[in-house]
């Protein structure tokens, strides 16, 4: 098989399923539809493998011109390269074991084939966005997935009691998405203005060959929209708050869309925009601040939530957060890297709370959870694994992904350092709360729910095993060269190859001593942490209290710094007070009233000239009359 | 001259037919006329001539040619008004109104004037064809409108009225200088740009108030929603694409000299009319006058297209307009079902149809993403392009006119979800019958179809552009 054939076809299956199953699936068994899903993921994953080892250097694979216009064309083609093949892998791979996760988990629900072909098309737009070789692909992959993703937060649309909540989540993930899509539409024309072309491949040739560099201003401008237009999608600062209500959608959905996947679209657009981005160290400044601020907002945020679930979104939010410091400062393959092993252990802990919740009767409060350890042990381990992972325990997958981004840090700027290990520290806190809550001390919740607990079938276990491997030995992928020169930064060096633009950064090397000392606080700083959170919860046994006694700064990240309640008064309620006001003054009163007084003189004059024609006809010849006499008076003035 | 005397013919027959014929009759004249249109275009496919369909080459002595004949533009309006009607049949096929030889005799009294309109290349005509649809559109929304309608309505004619007695005097204003009526003499008149500004004001005067653009819209919303469906597809569907039509063939050929002073004004009153309607139709409570502002906001895009008038803009534009229609038709039949079935179009009232009504839960929805322009539908590309294009003539006119699609996204989806999610709140809800869902699946596959292969519109559309384009530079350096 070519390439082209191989690519062609990791877009295509996911389509083919999507239609099979959106077509025929309501009238297939629920075995077959899940069964019709999860293979094409599979054999789209085959399929990236097969891409992937024999990818040599980049290739454009053209299908045809989309718009062909004197002043410029948008080509409907794909670019293989190191990024998009990894994030192929990345896509398809956990996609396909989120897939197979999900055949257990929806199995009771009645949209199930609904389900799947929602499940389907959203990989396919992901791929899209992933694979395309211009914005303008990106774009259609970005706004395809936007609305995957509206489907899929409220897919339980008509539940009597939640089903109304669910689908404002969804609304209010689509709008805020949609904000942040205006501005990497405006980032797009800009790039249209000023190069003529939306072609990663052309504008790599313009600005890293032929060295054109337009105005400091200029590339400002392009990549600030850009980083808005990321901000939407990747959850930051200002706009990360649809995130958390994004939970209302089912957990596989919560795993694939909203940790593993879409909401790293954002960082992939930075990084394959990476060559605009060097030429603008404003943005990349801003970016730095305003990831460093959204992983601290989180990271506190999380500290006090008690759904299962809404904890793991503002540690996504977090992470993603730590991702843009590291693209702030450059280090480009390290975002991916850690985009890598987070798709690994937050799919894995995403699923496992998946699993904790079906165990649970549908309960996700983790106040009524507690010492669920021995009713679903592969549960608690693999949930283990995942929370050691994201806390940075030595020498699995995190630990390493994070000291490559702490490296970056320390050699930028210590401050920088220091409040990104804070951050680091902080994510330790509350995943082992979350953890020692849900997993150790006595069961809270009512007997009924006791009675039930079960540990999940192997279709939804299997996947959690997988990746709990993968949360374990990601690490490898991308050690530091403190481990041997031939084995170490293997992925930095493949994303460098073929990506254009990555081979032009510097990479940043510490030496020896300083990789140990980094290993060494980050190790001692998450020890710490498990310490602490052991003897809070599991020794003292304190359960997280009701809301309403809570104060101090509990409060405030319980209550999400309010910032809902903020962005609702500062940009919601105004623009619906204009919509208000608008209508009731200016359409009704005002415009149609003018119209009226307008419509009314017609008739009025028309009154006026009615009077005259009064159908009587002595008044007629009393006119008449008077005509005649007038007549004659006006001739013989004249005269 | 077949693609006028065919509807006209219908609506003359119509009046003899008996009641239980008409519906089928209906059908098989609308498809009739829209696979004649079809023949006119694969005969006609890239070329950028102009095919005369009328023309006695004879002058009167008030200046009128009779001069018929279409180009790309004009075909391309045809195609549209053609695979409109035949929608608008079928949405229509079970409800009484589709029995009414009244009716049935308007609509094809309707097609004919449209095409009248479209292929009209005197101006004298394309006045009278103008006016002419007004009398159709009328008196179905006096004969089936709601009951609150005749003040309305009388708003609704004077409103009009007075946009087509500006354009009149404009024309007449024009001939007086010219040597005929005829699209071709109207275009020679050479102007000073003060008279110019003028002509071109009366012309747009007329075309804003049928379009409507802000803030000359106040007569929509409430026609609109005292219409019975079929007349608000009409009126939105096809009525306005007139105004936009007209905008592009006459009233920018004819007095280019105004262009300057002009543009500014309409491309800004353009762009209130976007945003502000935008947000008005988040907080309305009636479905249909939500869909009635989502409208002036979509074709304030289009019209601001058009006055930037680059090839670029101007062929978005006709795409924009296509997809305008076929999504118009799609909401106010969705609209339309809600009102017929549950009687109300008051969002708080409705609830859970999705859960009782599968099928038109999904097709609803699949409109409305095509309304809020998702990728894979029309509206993407044309909204894209439209927007790119004020984007480059003016930066911050772009940036704003781009929250439309913020906007459009809140209120499409408040309407949706209000309707469709939550928990039911009705009994039952009777699911698609078969003609809806036919008209549902066309205008669905057309949208993909367009969304996916953009430049079959543009390559149809391109050249005559380009021809008069190219007219419209001449005429405004002969000035200098």
């Amino acid at each position: 098989m070519t390439i082209e054939t191989i690519i062609l076809s990791i877009l295509a299956l996911p389509l083919l399923g999507a239609l099979i199953n959106g077509i025929f699936g309501k009238n297939l068994p629920k075995k077959i539809v899940g069964t019709i899903a999860t293979v094409v993921m599979f054999a789209s994953f085959g399929l990236a493998i097969t891409a992937f080892s024999s990818l040599h250097e980049m290739k454009i694979v053209h299908l045809y011109q989309f718009i062909n216009f004197e002043s410029f064309h948008l080509n409907f083609s794909l670019q293989v390269d190191a990024l998009s093949i990894w994030m192929t892998l990345i896509v398809t791979g956990v996609g396909s074991l989120i897939h197979l996760f999900s055949m257990g988990y929806m199995s009771h629900d009645k949209g199930y084939y609904k389900f799947f072909t929602y499940l389907n098309i959203f990989i396919f737009s992901m791929l899209i966005l992933i694979l395309g070789s211009n914005y303008f692909m990106l774009f259609f992959g970005w706004e395809g997935v936007g609305i995957c993703s509206y489907l899929l937060i409220g897919f339980h649309f008509s539940d009597e009691k939640k089903g109304l909540l669910n689908s404002v989540a969804a609304r209010k993930a689509f709008i805020m998405n949609r904000i942040g899509d205006l501005g990497l539409l405006i980032g797009l024309f800009l790039i249209l203005a000023q190069f003529g072309t939306l072609e990663y491949r052309e504008l790599a040739q313009m600005i890293l060959v032929e060295g054109i560099n337009p105005t400091t201003w200029m590339m400002f401008g392009i990549t600030f929209c850009l980083f808005i237009g990321a901000t939407g999608k990747s959850a930051q600062i200002p706009l990360f708050t649809w995130l958390p209500d994004a939970m209302a959608g089912p957990t596989p959905v919560s795993a694939l869309i909203h940790a593993a996947t879409m909401v790293t679209a954002g960082i992939f657009l930075v990084v394959r925009s990476n060559f605009l981005f060097e030429l603008a160290p404003m943005t990349q400044d801003i970016m730095l601040y305003v990831g460093l601020a959204t992983s601290l907002v989180a990271a506190f945020i999380a500290m006090r939530q008690n759904d299962i679930k809404k904890v793991l979104a503002y540690s996504t939010v977090s992470q993603l957060g730590f991702i843009f410091v590291s693209l702030g400062m450059g280090g480009y393959t390290a975002a991916i890297f850690h985009v890598t092993t987070h798709a690994f252990f937050k799919a894995l802990l995403f699923l496992g709370s998946g699993s904790v919740i079906h165990a649970m009767s549908d309960e996700q409060d983790i106040r009524q959870m507690g010492g669920l350890k021995k009713y679903i042990p592969i549960t608690h381990i693999t949930f283990l694994i995942g929370t050691l992972a994201i806390a940075g325990f030595p020498f699995l997958s995190g630990f390493f992904s994070k000291d490559e981004i702490l490296a970056h840090a320390l050699h930028h700027n210590i401050i920088i350092y220091i409040s990104l290990a804070f951050s680091a520290l902080l994510t330790a806190i509350y995943m082992f709360r979350l953890y020692f809550v849900v997993f150790y001390g006595k069961f809270r919740g009512s007997d009924e729910v006791k009675h039930h607990l079960h540990e999940s079938p192997l279709n939804m276990t299997l996947p959690l095993m997988v990746l709990a491997v993968l949360s374990v030995i990601g690490g490898v992928l991308n050690i530091p060269s403190l481990f041997g020169e031939g084995i170490s930064h293997w992925m930095s060096h493949f994303l460098e190859h073929t990506t254009l633009g990555l081979s032009a950064v510097d990479p940043v090397h510490l030496s020896n001593g300083q990789t140990i000392m980094l290993m060494t606080s980050a190790s001692i700083l998450t020890i710490i942490a498990l310490v602490v959170s052991y003897f809070i919860y599991v020794k003292k046994e304190s359960v997280p209290v009701s809301d309403d006694k809570i104060t101090g700064w509990v409060k405030l990240s319980a209550n999400k710094l309010y910032l809902d309640e903020i962005y609702n008064f500062l940009f919601v309620k105004p623009i619906e007070l204009i919509s208000t006001f608008g209508h009731r003054f200016f359409e009704v009163a005002f415009l149609n009233k003018s119209i009226y007084g307008f419509a009314n003189l017609v008739g009025k004059s028309g009154e006026i000239v009615r009077k005259w024609q009064s159908g009587i006809v002595s008044s007629y010849i009393l006119w008449m009359v008077f005509g005649i006499v007038g007549l004659v008076l006006y001739i013989i003035i004249k005269k | 001259m077949e693609l006028l005397i065919i509807p006209l013919v219908f609506a003359l027959i119509a009046c003899f037919l008996p009641k239980q014929s008409l519906k089928y009759v209906s059908i098989a004249g609308a498809v009739t006329s829209l696979v004649v249109a079809l023949v006119h275009t694969l005969a006609y496919c890239g070329s950028s001539h102009y095919v005369s369909i009328f023309d006695p080459n004879h002058v009167t002595t008030f200046g009128l040619t009779f001069k018929m004949g279409y180009d790309g533009m004009s075909l391309f309006m045809v195609i549209l008004t053609n695979t409109i009607i035949p929608l608008i049949v079928l949405s229509n096929f079970k409800s009484e109104i589709a029995s009414n030889k009244k009716f049935v005799s308007m609509l094809f009294l309707m097609q004919f004037a449209l095409i009248g309109v479209f292929t009209s290349m005197d101006g004298m005509m394309f006045y009278i064809f103008w006016e002419i649809t007004l009398i159709p559109v009328f008196l179905i929304a006096l004969w089936f409108g709601a009951e609150e309608r005749k003040k309305i309505l009388t708003k609704f004619f004077i409103y009009t009225f007075v946009g087509s007695l500006a354009m009149l005097l404009s024309l007449i204003a024009l001939k007086s200088t010219a040597s005929s009526f005829s699209h071709a003499d109207l275009v020679a008149v050479q102007l000073t740009s003060q008279t110019a500004f003028w002509i071109m004001g009366g012309f747009f005067l007329a075309f804003a108030i049928k379009t409507p653009i802000f803030p000359f819209h106040t007569w929509q919303p409430d026609t609109y929603t005292v219409s019975p469906m079929v007349g608000t597809m009409l009126l939105s569907a096809l009525m306005l694409k007139m105004a936009l039509y007209g905008m592009v063939r006459w009233m920018i050929p004819l007095a280019p000299e105004a262009m300057e002073s002009m543009v500014p004004i309409v491309v800004i009153l353009s762009l209130i009319g976007i945003v502000y309607t935008a947000i008005l139709a988040i907080k309305q409570a009636d479905i249909k006058r939500i869909f009635a502002f989502a409208s002036i906001s979509h074709v304030g895009l289009i019209a601001a297209g058009i006055m930037v008038f680059t090839k670029d803009s101007v062929s978005a534009s006709f795409l924009q307009m296509f997809n305008h229609s076929l999504v118009a038709v799609g909401l106010f039949l969705c609209a339309g079902i809600l009102e017929q079935r549950l009687k109300t179009r008051n969002l708080y009232e409705l609830g859970g149809i999705a859960k009782l009504a599968p099928k038109f839960g999904f097709w609803f929805a699949v409109i409305g993403f095509a309304s809020v322009s998702v990728p894979f539908s029309s509206g993407f590309i044309g909204e894209f392009l439209l927007l790119k294009e004020l984007y480059q003539y003016e930066w911050i006119i772009g940036v704003l006119a781009g929250t439309t699609l913020v906007f459009g996204a809140v209120y499409t989806l408040r309407a949706y979800q209000l309707s469709m999610f939550g928990a039911p709140k009705h009994e039952s809800f009777i699911d698609l019958t078969w003609n809806e869902w036919i008209v549902f699946f066309v205008i669905g596959m057309l949208v993909l179809a367009i969304g996916l292969f953009p430049q079959v519109i543009f390559d149809f559309v391109g050249p005559s552009i380009d021809k008069l384009m190219e007219s419209v530079e001449l005429s405004k350096n002969i000035v200098e």
